[in-house]
Formats: structure tokens, sequence, C-alpha cells
């Protein structure tokens, strides 16, 4: 699937629209309703007392400072809504006090919103009674917390069997499940530990396979990176783009790191003071930002080592290949494309794992995409 | 940057502890000396007039007749009390036939062993041998009576205060009346109440083990309560998104991680269940504490340290083994300990059957004779050394005739009693505002109106020279040691000794020095308060962020200025904090005290409860010493709240 971005940057030359192909593999625009995993409609969060009065000075145009001034509470989200379907990766990114981490907690139900329906696997969570909705997180959702949420009182084998230990399952089957899924994060030897003998990274990465246990449909993520070193964060981020690659399992992913956001999204929705101000790819972030306060984001956002391939390119079509073109995959960042776009006028060919061509990547499309200038 | 903020909440600090209320103080002094002056020049009261006591011990003497005539008659007693009673005492009498069916070797075994187990080999070493000394100084049926009693009321008080503590959690509803009772719970002597439940069930185990469990509680329930209000936010979000049901978050995540919270509770539960114990020898709870009283009645100093010392004993174990169950060493190998516990577990129920359970008599050895003879020649001797004017008795009379008799008179008669009102009246507007001002006014008209007002104030001068001695004492040495790491680490051992002994026994040494009176009672207390004083100085010193010292040095400030200029104002929440503790201990102790001649509140109290003619002023007393804590408690801590800096908003 593909889609016309026009550019609006003032200083754009421009001239044509410019054509990209988003990733090939994600469903990420396919928002039928009955296949979206998630399906948010309208959700408002207004912390304190008289939330309906606070609604409406919000609906009405009133900011944050303003209504608090006024009513004495806080609108933590105003009149969000969005669909993520199966597979996809979702992020929400937002500076702190954006009201992100609110907004997942309403997603997730752990707060109840002030307005508005949530659906999670086609249930609509804001009708369920405590039965329900105690089901569905049992066997369909899971979240990963920014602080981890450990049991310090456990062993880090616990820690990942808690969920399945509330599901009932008996002691050996849970563990044996749990000493798995260690293995799946890279934390073989690690089970009879107590997570705080663990540095941070493995301490989330013991909170994954914790989230992972249940075999959830849904995954929430609560910027679970952001308490992490720079270098951890990235080899993490690396490694959850690699399971989800296997997985293939919905992200609610928050955080507010855009350059986070940028390599780890589908889609992503700049969220400020409450609301969603932008929701796109990453190509349509960066080409085309809504207003200031996102281009303000993408200025200094080190696109060419972000983006791959897979989300600037064209995609084939009927073009004629030529065999003496460069080849690439899917996932190369830009940056490594690069230098064959520079040094040869003829474009450079994108290959899935199969060897299959499946796009290409034209120097002045990709341009277009990269340069300051033409934003 | 940071230089400047710290010196900036430093002169913040300094500001708002001293600058603005220095104004404020000079004006509620100026006040005062008003109130003094007028009062004296327009009437001659002095002392609360005796006509208006409105006379609540008599109808309290004729309830008690009442009560003891139909103890067996009325349906109060034959349906309700007389079972509880008999049923506590049932559990009390089989736990202690329990404790004397084991043979008496099963003990210091058992102890060295599970002292080894939470503390290691040299806990374990001494424990045995302390169990030991108690059998060997012959106290062994006696320290079962005192153990039964612990066990019944710990026990009784786990099972009311763990529930208690999650209800107070799980409801804002029940937290709100049980936040404030226990906090009176806590600033209240224990003496005092022992006083209702004699009134109710008489003499015996049962008033005894009834107000421990009372006096015991609070601990349990606050530390279950904070525990569980402190449980990360994150595990509990982490253990709903996993669909655990309430009941599942609380047993697997919740509870666990409040174990050490609770575990903490558990131990001063139980350490003041131990203090109490002792003190309910008062109205015949038997145990170590009888012998304790009865021989510092016959002034047998020697019995009395024997009986001390066995009390010691048993709290240090108790203290050590209940926080050693919290962090214990999980890493150490508990195989041999696992192994001699099983040995030991085979052999204590075979020497049960075979009935070695006293104590050989031929281990038998008692030191009471030489410390004895060592009191009468302390006395002989240190009275006054040589005839020279200087020891504990010319010390005594000095301090006595110096400060103790004129600060009495002063605050009794002296300040006229309408002056002493306003006074504090004044100081509750002061400190805190318009309700402690009238809670300090009503609270003294009580106590006038109760008959009490020359022995309040009796108790009053007491106490007030106490904690002038001990911050005097407690505060230099909390500044030295919040300096000097190596003295804190070596005053660590000694603190923690002292705040595990019940205050009861810290009585005997001091009385062998100074005999009876009000010197031997304040000299207690000021031991008894020390180390609060010393910790809490330390601890307020030891807050004030590096950040603010480095920017103060940073200034070239000296040391002493440092201390002066921004560490004194910054610990100031701190050592008013010191204060009040040392306060409600010193109060506690000089209740205790009136038993050696400390005079005062404590003496009608003790008074009160060893004859049945004088319980009704026993019980006015008693309310009097609870009016009376109440003041200072308020008064201490609004001070301390003061002189808080202000938070960020």
């Amino acid at each position: 699937m593909s889609r016309s971005i026009r550019p609006t940057g003032s200083g754009s030359n421009a001239q044509s629209t410019v054509e990209v192909g988003i990733k090939v593999m994600d469903t990420a625009t396919d928002t039928s309703n009955e296949a979206s995993r998630v399906r948010v409609e309208g959700v408002w969060k207004v912390f304190g007392k008289r939330p309906e009065e606070a609604r409406q000075m919000a609906e009405a145009g009133a900011g944050r400072e303003e209504i608090r001034e006024a009513v004495g509470s806080v609108v933590a989200v105003r009149d969000v809504s969005f669909q993520v379907s199966p597979g996809e990766t979702f992020v929400v990114m937002g500076l702190s006090g954006s009201g992100k981490s609110t907004l997942v907690r309403c997603v997730s139900h752990l707060i109840e919103p002030t307005e508005g329906t949530v659906e999670v696997c086609g249930t609509e969570l804001t009708q369920a009674d405590s039965a329900t909705l105690r089901d569905l997180r049992r066997r369909k959702m899971a979240m990963v917390f920014q602080h981890f949420g450990l049991f310090p009182h456990r062993t880090v084998v616990d820690n990942v069997a808690y969920g399945l230990e509330v599901q009932g399952m008996d002691r050996r089957e849970r563990q044996e499940r749990a000493r798995e899924l260690l293995g799946t994060v890279g934390l073989e030897g690690w089970g009879d530990h107590h997570p705080q003998q663990l540095s941070g990274g493995m301490q989330q990465r013991v909170g994954l396979a914790r989230a992972l246990a249940v075999d959830p449909e849904v995954l929430f993520f609560d910027e679970p990176f952001s308490a992490l070193d720079p270098l951890i964060r990235r080899d993490m981020q690396d490694e959850l783009i690699e399971l989800q690659l296997r997985l293939r399992r919905t992200l609610v992913f928050i955080t507010h790191d855009f350059v986070e956001a940028l390599k780890l999204a589908d889609r992503i929705a700049i969220m400020s003071d409450g609301a969603f101000v932008q929701v796109g790819t990453p190509v349509e972030i960066l080409t085309n930002p809504a207003d200031d306060y996102v281009r303000a984001f993408t200025q200094d956002a080190p696109v060419v080592k972000v983006l791959q391939a897979c989300s600037v390119m064209r995609p084939l079509g009927e073009t004629e290949i030529d065999p003496g073109w460069v080849r690439v995959s899917l996932t190369t960042p830009l940056e490594a494309a690069l230098p064959h776009l520079l040094g040869s006028t003829d474009p450079v060919l994108v290959c899935d794992e199969q060897e299959a061509p499946v796009g290409l990547l034209h120097a002045d499309e990709v341009a277009g995409v990269i340069s300051p200038d033409r934003r | 940057m940071t230089a400047v903020d710290g010196v900036r909440s430093g002169i913040g600090g300094l500001r708002t502890g001293l600058g603005g209320g220095r104004a404020r103080f000079a004006l509620v002094l100026a006040a005062s000396i008003l109130l003094v002056v007028g009062f004296r020049v327009l009437t001659d009261s002095g002392v609360f007039p005796e006509s208006w006591n409105v006379g609540l011990a008599d109808p309290i003497d004729r309830a008690r007749r009442w009560l003891i005539t139909n103890q067996n008659l009325h349906w109060l007693y034959t349906v309700f009390l007389n079972p509880v009673t008999d049923t506590i005492d049932w559990g009390i009498r089989r736990l202690e036939a329990l404790l004397e069916w084991f043979p008496w070797y099963s003990y210091p075994l058992f102890t060295g062993l599970g002292l080894w187990w939470t503390r290691g080999r040299v806990a374990g070493v001494l424990g045995l041998a302390g169990v030991a000394l108690i059998g060997v100084v012959g106290l062994w049926e006696e320290a079962f009576a005192t153990l039964a009693l612990m066990g019944v009321s710990v026990l009784i008080s786990m099972v009311i205060g763990i529930p208690l503590g999650i209800a107070a959690w799980r409801s804002e509803a029940v937290a709100r009346i049980t936040r404030p009772t226990l906090d009176t719970m806590q600033t209240m002597p224990g003496f005092v109440y022992l006083i209702p439940f004699v009134l109710l069930f008489g003499f015996g185990r049962v008033p005894a083990m009834i107000s421990t469990v009372i006096f015991a509680l609070a601990p349990v329930v606050r530390l279950t309560e904070v525990g569980l209000r402190t449980v990360p936010q994150s595990t509990v979000e982490a253990s709903e998104m996993f669909g655990a049901t309430e009941r599942q978050t609380l047993r697997l995540v919740r509870l666990p991680q409040a174990r050490p919270a609770i575990l903490a509770g558990m131990n001063q539960t139980t350490m003041l269940a131990m203090s109490m114990v002792v003190i309910a020898a008062f109205i015949g709870a038997g145990g170590l504490g009888q012998v304790v009283l009865q021989a510092m009645q016959s002034i047998n100093v020697g019995k009395a340290s024997e009986a001390g010392i066995a009390i010691v004993i048993m709290a240090i174990i108790l203290d050590r083994f209940s926080t050693g169950i919290a962090t214990a060493d999980p890493g150490q190998d508990a195989k041999p300990i696992r192994w001699l516990a099983a040995v030991t577990s085979v052999g204590a129920v075979v020497g049960g059957f075979l009935g070695f359970n006293d104590f050989p008599e031929a281990l038998g050895w008692r030191f009471a004779p030489y410390v004895n003879s060592m009191a009468d020649w302390a006395r002989d001797n240190l009275y006054d050394i040589g005839g020279s004017g200087i020891g504990t008795g010319p010390f005594s009379d000095f301090v006595t005739l110096e400060f103790v008799t004129p600060l009495r008179e002063l605050l009794s008669s002296g300040i006229p009693w309408p002056a002493m009102i306003g006074i504090g009246v004044v100081l509750g507007l002061w400190a805190r505002g318009p309700r402690l001002a009238v809670g300090i006014g009503a609270a003294l008209v009580a106590i006038g109106f109760l008959g009490m007002w020359e022995l309040s104030m009796d108790t009053l001068a007491q106490v007030l020279i106490a904690v002038a001695a001990t911050l005097a004492i407690g505060v230099p040495v909390g500044i030295l040691s919040s300096h000097n790491d190596l003295l804190r680490a070596a005053l660590k051992p000694v603190l923690d000794f002292f705040q595990t002994i019940p205050s009861f026994v810290l009585l005997v040494p001091v009385i062998t020095l100074f005999h009876v009176g009000r010197i031997p009672g304040i000299i207690a207390s000021v031991v008894y308060a020390l180390p609060a004083a010393v910790h809490y100085t330390d601890l307020g010193l030891r807050r004030v962020p590096v950040e603010t010292h480095e920017a103060a040095e940073s200034f070239g400030a000296t040391r002493p200025q440092r201390l002066r200029q921004v560490e004194m104002p910054l610990a100031a929440p701190e050592l008013m904090v010191a204060v009040n503790q040392a306060i409600m201990l010193i109060l506690a102790m000089v209740v205790i005290a009136g038993l050696v001649g400390g005079g005062g509140l404590g003496l009608e109290a003790v008074r009160g409860l060893r004859r049945s003619d004088a319980v009704g002023r026993g019980f006015e007393a008693g309310i009097a010493i609870v009016l009376l804590a109440a003041i200072l408690d308020r008064l201490t801590r609004a001070v301390a709240d003061r002189l808080r800096p202000p938070s960020a908003v």
C-alpha cells in the first residue's frame, strides 16, 4: 500500500508530490473495525472535581492551566481516538506531562476513563464487569512498566511466572514455561536470582519475559526503556524489533524519545497537552509535520540512522530491474544506502528476506525525506 | 547553581527556623510575664483551690467496692467478664505448663541455635549463656511466668493487630479512627493502662495481659498499615494487569512486600509487651517483675539485680531474635544448625517425658549477696566520699535543694494557677493555633478540678529538670556522633542496649547509688531518654544535605559557624522530635519512679494500684498523667512542625 504525501515545508523546493512507500509487511493502515486489536474512541480523562465541567471547558478550547484555575481539576487526556491493527506497533510519543502515561492506563484500564470507549480484542472494557476485565487481562493483554514493576520478594523465574500463577497454572508447568521465556530474552541461568541483583537492562528483560509469558495478543509498554542507559536502551530497542518480527504482537508503546518512536513505530501519535497532535507513519511525520511543535522534534532527528529502507522505498510496481543495481534489505538503514545513491544515478533495489526485490530507493525521494530544507 | 540553591535553602531554613519565630516568641514571653505579674498583683491565687475539686475519687471508690461485692453475682461478670478472664487465664496457664514440661537444657540450646541462625555464631553462644544464667540464679519459674504472659499477650496483639492494620490500610474510615487512637495510646505512659483494668478485673494476670495487649498493640497495627501503604504502586499495577484478584494481589504481592515492616512492628510490639509485663508486677502479674518489685521495696538491691539482669537478658534475646528474623542472612549454610536443631528437639521431647524439667539446683549460684555488699560499700563510701561533701548523697541534696524544690514551688504556687493556664494557652496559640490553645487550657483546668494541681506541678518540675539534663548531655553527644562515624559506631550498641532494657529495671542500679527519693527517678529517666535524644540529634544533623554543607563551606564558613547557622536550623525539626521523645520517655519513667519515692502523680497512682481504698485517687492521678502527657506531646509536636521549612507546593 502507498500514500501520497505533499510536503508543506515553507522553504520547500519540492515541486512534485513525493511518493513514498511504507513498510510492506505491516498492516498499519488497515483500520477496518473488526480487524483492530485496540480501538479507542473519544477518550477523556479528567483528574479532580467536576470532570464534566472541565471537559466542556476543554472542548470550548480552554488550556490546561486555565481549566485548573477555574475548576481545580486537570484534563490529562482530551478526546483521543485511535485504532491499532493486529501486529502493528503503535507508538504514542509526548513529553512529560503530555498525558501519555494516563492514556495507556486508560487503555489498559488500570484507571477508568472519564469519557469514551476502549475496546481491546473486541471486548469493550468500559462496559465490562470486573470478571470479564480480569479474564481479558489474564489471557489477552500484558504490560511492561517504566520502573519495571518487578516483585522484589520473588525470584526472577517466579516474577516471570506470576501471570501464569494468577491464572492458576500449577507450579511445575509455570516454572518450566517461565524458564523457557527467560531463554527468549537472553536470561538463561538467572532464574533463581532476585530482581534487585540484576542490572537495569536485565530487569527490564525480566519485565518483558513476564509480559510475554501469558502469551498476550496486545502488549502495552509504558516508557519501558527510559530508565536505562543510552547504550542498553539501544540494545533493548533492537531486540524488541527483532522479537516483534518473530512474534507479530500488537504493541502500544509509550515514549518521550522521538528517535525511539521513529525506530520502533509502524505509526506514531504525537501527543501534547492531553491530545493527539498528529498521527502517522514515521515517514509521514518526518516529511510532513503537522505544526511547529512536531517540526521541532523532526529537526534534530538523526533521520538517516533511524529510517530503514522499507519505510522510504517506493513499491517496485512495473519497473524493469537492472541486474547492476545495488541491493539492500528491508531493514537497512538509509545511512548505509546513501553512498550508493550518491555515487550513481541508479536507484537502489530493496529486497525482502527471501532476496526477492520489493521496492526501489530513488535519490531525489530520499533527499526529500532526509533534508531539513525540504521538510 | 547548586551551591547558591544550597545556601539559599540553608538561609531559608534558618529564617523560618528562628528568625521569623523570634519576634513572636518574645511576644509569648512578654505575655507570660504579664500574666504572672497580673495575677500576683490582682489576686492571691497560688495553688488551684482545693474546694473546686470535683471529687471523682469517691464515686470510683464506691464503684470499686460494688464491683468487688458483685464480682460473682452480676451478669456483667457471670456472662461476660468472668468467661473472658477464665479463658485468658487458662491460656496463660496452659502455655506455662507447656514451657515447664520441656527439660531445662532445651531452652539454652534452642535459644543458642535460634540466635546462631538469625544472628551468627557469637550471638548464639551469648544467647545460650544468657539463658543458662537465668537458671543459674534460680529464676527459672519466674522467667516462665513472664514468658507465658508475654507469649499470650504478643500472640493476641498479632491476632488483633495485623487484621486491624489491614483494615486501616483498606479503609480510610477505619484509618481515621485507628490513627489518632494509636497516637494517643502510644503517648500515654504504660503504667496508667493498669488502673482501669484493675478497677474492672481486680489483681492478677488477666488485667495485666489486657493492659499489655493494649499498650503493645500500636506498632504492629501501624507498621502493618504503613507496610501495605508503601508497597510500590508499580508492582500493584503489574499484578492488576495480569488479572490478579484483590485477594491474590494482597496475598502474593502486597503482604510479602510489607513483610519487613510487619516484622518490625512485631519486634516493637514484643519489646513494648516485655516492658509492660514487667511493670504489670504492680498489679500482681507475677514473674520476674514481681521479684524486682518486692526486692526493691525491701531494698534488697542484690535480689533486684538478679531479676533485673534476667529481664534484660530476656529482652535482648527477644529483640535480637525478632529483628533477626527480618534480616536473617539467607546465604549462610544452615545445614549444621538444622542438624543440631533436630537432635535438640529429639533430646527435648525425650527429656520432657523423663522429667528433667527443673533447672538443676547443683548448677545454682547467687550473686545477690555480692551485689548487696557492693551496694553497702557504695552507700558507705560513695554516698559522701570521706565526709568531704562530695558524693551521691550531697549531689542529690544539691540538685533537690537548688533545682527540684524551687522549680516545684515555682510551678505549683509561685506562678498563680490562672497564670499557669494562661501561659499554656499562649504557648498553644504560638505553637499551632486556637485549637491547641483551647485544648491545653481545658486539660489544665481539668487537672485542677481533679484536685491534682499540686502533684501534677511536682511531676512537671521533675520532667522539666530531667529534660534539661537529657538535652544538655544528649544534644552535644548527638552533634559529636553526627560528625564522627567512629563514635557513632561505638555508641550504637550502647544506645541499643539501653533502649532494649524495660524502663522499670533501670531503677535498680540507680537506687543502689542514690537511695530513694526524687533524684534517682530523675536520673533513671535521664538515662532512659538519652538514647532517643542522641539518636534524633544525630539523625537530624545527618539529614542536612551534602550540598548545603558544601555550599556553606565554599563560602568559607568555619565549623562552628556551619553548625550554628546552617546545620542546627535545618535539623531543628528533628531536634524538636528529640525533645518530644525525651519528654514522653521521661514522663513514663518519672511516673514509675513514684514507687521509689519520686512523689508526684506517680506515687499517687502506685498507691491507687496497691491499696483498694486509694483506687479513686489513683484513677484521678492516672487521668492527670494522661492529660499532662497529651499537653506535652501536642505542644512539642506542634513546635516541631513549626520549625519545619515550608515544603514546596
